[in-house]
């Protein structure tokens, strides 16, 4: 057994010295022990390791190149390093490195280098707690590669590139992703170049790291993008630092350095986008901020009170939510916002610029109150973008006593942005916002095409008639007949006033009911109380269905005509008739018959704010009978209305009843009770002081008529006592005489003057008067 | 309830909303600031790799702090009230519709209104910003859209509850401009006095901020920037680490019960009213 061992190892000990460079010939990968071979191998060797995955740790003693062939993995065994570099001068290329232990407090690292001017480049760390971690490896080389930390909490996380003491170093084109830092400390005069680091705490964490360089590195969605401190002479060109947005969230921090110059840089959607402590710290510094892009920053510049000695010029301040913060009480001094006649341009600047030169006339001064409140008392961030910081800021201009003081002044600012080349980022095309702005604009006219057109609600079923039997031929509603609208014990009260009281109704088909009296009576009220419109006392049903409990059944069976005709003015009559039909669900053709029934067929497309008093009412009827409803309730029926049209529109209520419906109106004419009512219910003051038949109404109230008579003036005296003689209720006023008699005998007191040769010329029948009840107030009637 | 009541009632509100000037006016005057908004907060940014849309939603997001409870209440609060008023309410609820259908078709007739004039001002808001050549975050756009729909409804339901509580117009649309007051401004100057008076816990501050249905849109959309609160200080960082992804639910849901708990109390108000 170990005779054959000892074949194997000088098998590759006589392949390595006598090849010297094994990339010349292809190897096995299952039979090359790389561990084996790199112990074998001298100073100055290059080893080509053939694709296949080798397990660690690898120990590096020699100072050799490893490079790899694609494939080449070097696997760790979860615990500790997985390759350690103890000899100077070693380049490691092309690896895949993996799986390091999870030990902070060891340091475990993908590649652990203790010696200098190591080159490790193109390669590739995962599941690597610590990345590359250079100690005292000073004039090394880290370049191309690719580290993704574990997928650890970010406080269990290790460094993606920790540089300890290894100065004159070049850290490049390296790609770090959901590391921890990456960290560079004692290591001056190091050249930082190209890095994209992402989704860690620092992207960049520097202390005593003088004459550093950073150029070209993408800091990006990190807690901090890159925290400078404790060092000198630093210059940051060209270098992104985006959405670093974690509790400090600064673009970059700056922490006791001195001489930092910076230039093309851009600072953007971070917490703050430069934040300042004690820089620079020695007396004798100057640092310089140049052409850089600060912008979309919650805030852009944020200072500690004594900060000192920074200039400022050609920088784009731009829509950072706070352009300057001072944290803390005190005054900034001593810092430059214009060089030469050159300021910074900043988005928020109101001046003008009258001599066209690109400089802003009168000064730019960062002063806002609510600033300064934000800035004394944190947590009043909260109300930011609310109306009230606005509203906070009017006062600070209106009232001289509440204006903060200036954070600082630029003199001569920019009207337009430094022009700024900046490295290239990944925007976003533009197209998903124009798409989704089409997508709003279409729906927004779909909306209003449904407003217009009506697609929203298609019409559904037509809901049948309610079958009504017509009335009887005796002119009489069948008493047996059960009723279709009932009404028990209704009362109504608004506050002390009582409105209805114990109101009761049976209504049978093919009956009409007149509810009878003053104004103020509580007919309006009840009829309301019966249509659910007002919640009162008592039980009502119409055609078997309880008005609270089943509005809708029962209000199907009912056409209401109001006493104000309130419409939609701007609706046209044909509009408005098939707006009722679709929510009686009716079918649209019987618009244009009720139109028809109620003559207004002419007069369809007119706008109802157009339409007579008169036609107004008859549109109402109509949209009462749309459904053909069993009950026709009119609360003053014909208020509305001329002599001519009342008589028409009686008709045409009087063919309703003889067709079986029954119908509940309020009125005071007593022409229009006689005529379609069955019977009467007098009303005063809420209650129903009497019911009894139409002809019976005057009689039984005592109502009488006013006549008015012409006679020659030689007759009058003769006319008035002939008249009282007879009994009538008689004035002169004149040259006319009044009489008063019962609505049914106003024919009598011409007969009297007939029979004794008194001519009567004329005679009038006063039109206010036909036994209204309150006419019979004035009279000391029965109110 | 029938859907096909509401959509008819809804249907004519919309037509009716279409018809107002206040419409016309609401719908010009939204969409000319949201798209000056724009063009002045990306007038600064012309330069490669800036996407600009950042402050531009900060700067829509007063806007509609300001304007859509204002749309939205002045629409609402005489919706109910107003047609009362001319007693045409009293004519449409003698017909065959419960009340309940008649405040709701109402209601969604308002919303489909304001949805339409918000829709056109942020069409052609997103269209200027796209037309000058910036990538809007695309998700924060939509999402200040949906939250701007979701605060206007939260609205309209204060609106038609107030409504329900007045006869008449007038003393509605005074109520609402109180109401838009107290939410805009008062509240908030309130809680800041209070904050720096009381020493206000940040978790108080933070839950007394979620009360208003204002500070809930802003803080959403800002949610939805930034993906945390941060821009707003402690408050916001404590409710970042305190609710984490539930934060999100917690400004719908709190959106959410605006725009459901005065609507209930409007139904219960109305189905009590008398209608005289």
């Amino acid at each position: 057994m170990k005779y054959r061992q000892d074949i194997w190892v000088w098998g590759w000990l006589l392949a390595v010295v006598g090849v010297v460079d094994l990339c010349a010939s292809p190897v096995d990968a299952g039979s090359f022990n790389l561990q084996r071979v790199v112990d074998a191998a001298k100073s100055g060797d290059t080893i080509c390791v053939p694709a296949g995955t080798y397990p660690g740790p690898l120990l590096i003693n020699q100072s050799v190149q490893l490079i790899a062939e694609p494939g080449t993995i070097i696997q760790g065994d979860g615990k500790g390093d997985v390759v350690q570099i103890h000899a100077p001068d070693v380049t490691l290329r092309g690896f895949t490195i993996r799986g390091t232990g999870k030990s902070l407090d060891r340091e475990n690292a993908g590649i652990t280098v203790l010696a200098p001017r190591v080159t490790i480049e193109d390669s590739v760390l995962e599941d690597v707690l610590f990345g590359i971690y250079l100690k005292k490896a000073h004039d090394s080389v880290i370049r191309n590669n690719r580290i993704g930390g574990k997928d650890l909490p970010v406080a269990r996380r290790g460094d993606g590139i920790r540089l300890w003491y290894s100065p004159n170093s070049v850290v490049e084109n390296n790609t770090v992703d959901n590391s921890r830092d990456v960290v560079i400390w004692f290591s001056n005069n190091t050249m930082i170049r190209n890095n994209t680091v992402t989704h860690g705490r620092y992207g960049l964490h520097f202390m005593y790291c003088d004459d550093t360089v950073l150029i070209g590195n993408h800091l990006e969605d990190n807690s901090v993008g890159a925290f400078l401190m404790y060092s000198r002479r630093l210059v940051l060109k060209d270098n992104r630092f985006i959405r670093n947005h974690g509790p400090s969230g600064y673009g970059v921090g700056l922490k006791e350095v001195d001489g930092v110059e910076a230039q093309n840089n851009l600072f953007a959607g971070n917490r703050i986008g430069l934040y300042f402590d004690n820089s620079p710290a020695s007396i004798d510094m100057v640092q310089h901020f140049t052409r850089n892009v600060v912008a979309y920053n919650d805030i852009g510049l944020a200072f500690m009170p004594s900060i000192e000695r920074n200039i400022f010029t050609e920088n784009n301040l731009i829509e950072n939510v706070e352009q300057v913060a001072v944290l803390g009480s005190g005054q900034l001094k001593n810092n430059k916002f214009t060089v030469d006649g050159r300021g910074n341009f900043w988005s928020d600047y109101n001046g003008f610029d009258l001599d066209s030169d690109g400089i802003g006339d009168i000064s730019y001064k960062a002063q806002s109150l609510f600033e300064n409140l934000m800035d004394r008392e944190p947590k009043l961030r909260l109300f930011l973008f609310s109306p009230v910081q606005q509203a906070v800021e009017l006062a600070a201009k209106a009232v001289p006593t509440f204006r903060p003081p200036v954070k600082i002044t630029d003199q001569a600012p920019l009207m337009h942005p430094a022009s700024v080349t900046l490295s290239s980022g990944n925007e976003p095309p533009a197209w998903p916002t124009t798409t989704a702005s089409l997508v709003l604009l279409l729906s927004a006219s779909g909306l209003l095409m449904c407003g217009i057109t009506g697609t929203l609600a298609r019409p559904s079923a037509a809901a049948g008639p309610i079958p009504m039997k017509p009335r009887p031929r005796n002119d009489q509603p069948e008493q047996a007949t059960k009723p279709i609208l009932s009404a028990g014990c209704i009362t109504k009260r608004f506050g002390r006033l009582t409105a209805v009281k114990d109101f009761d109704l049976d209504l049978r088909p093919g009956e009409a009911v007149g509810l009878w009296g003053p104004n103020g009576a509580g007919k309006t009220t009840a009829m309301r109380c019966m249509l659910g419109l007002i919640r009162c006392k008592g039980t009502v049903t119409i055609n078997g269905f309880d008005v609270r409990k089943r509005p809708k059944h029962a209000k199907r069976c009912v056409g209401y005509v109001p006493q104000e005709l309130a419409f939609y003015d701007d609706w046209r009559a044909k509009e408005l008739l098939g707006f009722f039909a679709k929510i009686k669900r009716v079918d649209r053709n019987r618009v244009t018959a009720v139109l028809a029934e109620v003559g207004l067929t002419e007069h369809a497309a007119k706008r109802v704010g157009e339409l007579s008093g008169g036609m107004k009412q008859r549109l109402a009827l109509a949209a009462a009978l749309l459904a053909d409803p069993p009950v026709l309730m009119l609360d003053e029926l014909t208020a509305n209305l001329d002599a001519a049209a009342r008589d028409s529109f009686l008709g045409l209520l009087c063919k309703q009843r003889d067709a079986g419906k029954a119908i509940l109106f309020t009125s005071h004419r007593l022409r229009e009770v006689e005529t379609l009512a069955d019977r009467v219910l007098v009303m005063e003051c809420g209650e129903v002081v009497t019911t009894c038949k139409p002809r019976k109404l005057a009689e039984a109230l005592g109502l009488k008529s006013s006549l008015r008579l012409w006679i020659d003036k030689d007759q009058l005296d003769d006319a008035v006592e002939q008249l009282r003689t007879d009994g009538f209720e008689t004035d002169r006023n004149g040259q006319t005489v009044n009489v008063k008699v019962r609505p049914d005998e106003k024919g009598k007191p011409l007969a009297s003057l007939s029979s004794v040769k008194i001519d009567v010329r004329d005679f009038e029948i006063d039109s206010n008067d036909n036994g209204s009840p309150s006419r019979r107030t004035e009279q000391g009637g029965t109110q | 309830m029938s859907p096909r009541t509401i959509l008819i009632i809804a249907r004519k509100e919309l037509r009716d909303a279409l018809r107002n000037r206040w419409f016309l006016f609401y719908t010009v005057a939204f969409s000319v600031l949201a798209l000056a908004m724009a063009y002045l907060s990306l007038a600064g940014s012309g330069m490669q790799g800036l996407a600009g849309f950042g402050r531009t939603t900060a700067g829509l997001v007063n806007l509609v702090i300001l304007l859509v409870p204002l749309m939205a209440l002045s629409i609402a609060a005489p919706s109910l009230a107003g047609e009362q008023e001319q007693g045409t309410l009293a004519y449409l609820l003698a017909q065959p519709i419960t009340r309940f259908e008649a405040l709701l078709g109402k209601y969604l007739g308002l919303s489909a209104s304001l949805t339409a004039a918000l829709a056109i001002g942020f069409g052609i808001c997103g269209l200027g910003i796209a037309a000058n050549g910036d990538s809007a975050g695309v998700g924060v756009y939509i999402t200040l859209v949906l939250m701007t729909f979701a605060l206007g409804f939260a609205m309209l339901s204060v609106g038609i509850f107030i409504s329900t509580l007045t006869r008449k117009a007038a003393p509605a649309i005074g109520m609402a401009i109180v109401v838009w007051l107290c939410l805009t401004l008062l509240s908030d100057l309130g809680l800041m006095g209070s904050a720096l008076a009381f020493k206000l816990r940040i978790q108080d501050l933070f839950g007394l901020a979620l009360v208003n249905p204002l500070q809930v849109f802003k803080m959403s959309v800002l949610h939805s920037m930034n993906a945390s609160l941060d821009v707003l200080g402690p408050a916001g960082i404590y409710a970042t680490q305190a609710y984490g992804r539930w934060l999100s639910v917690l400004f719908i849901g709190s959106i959410l019960a605006w725009i459901i708990a005065p609507l209930v109390l409007a139904s219960l108000t109305f189905s009590r009213k008398s209608i005289a």
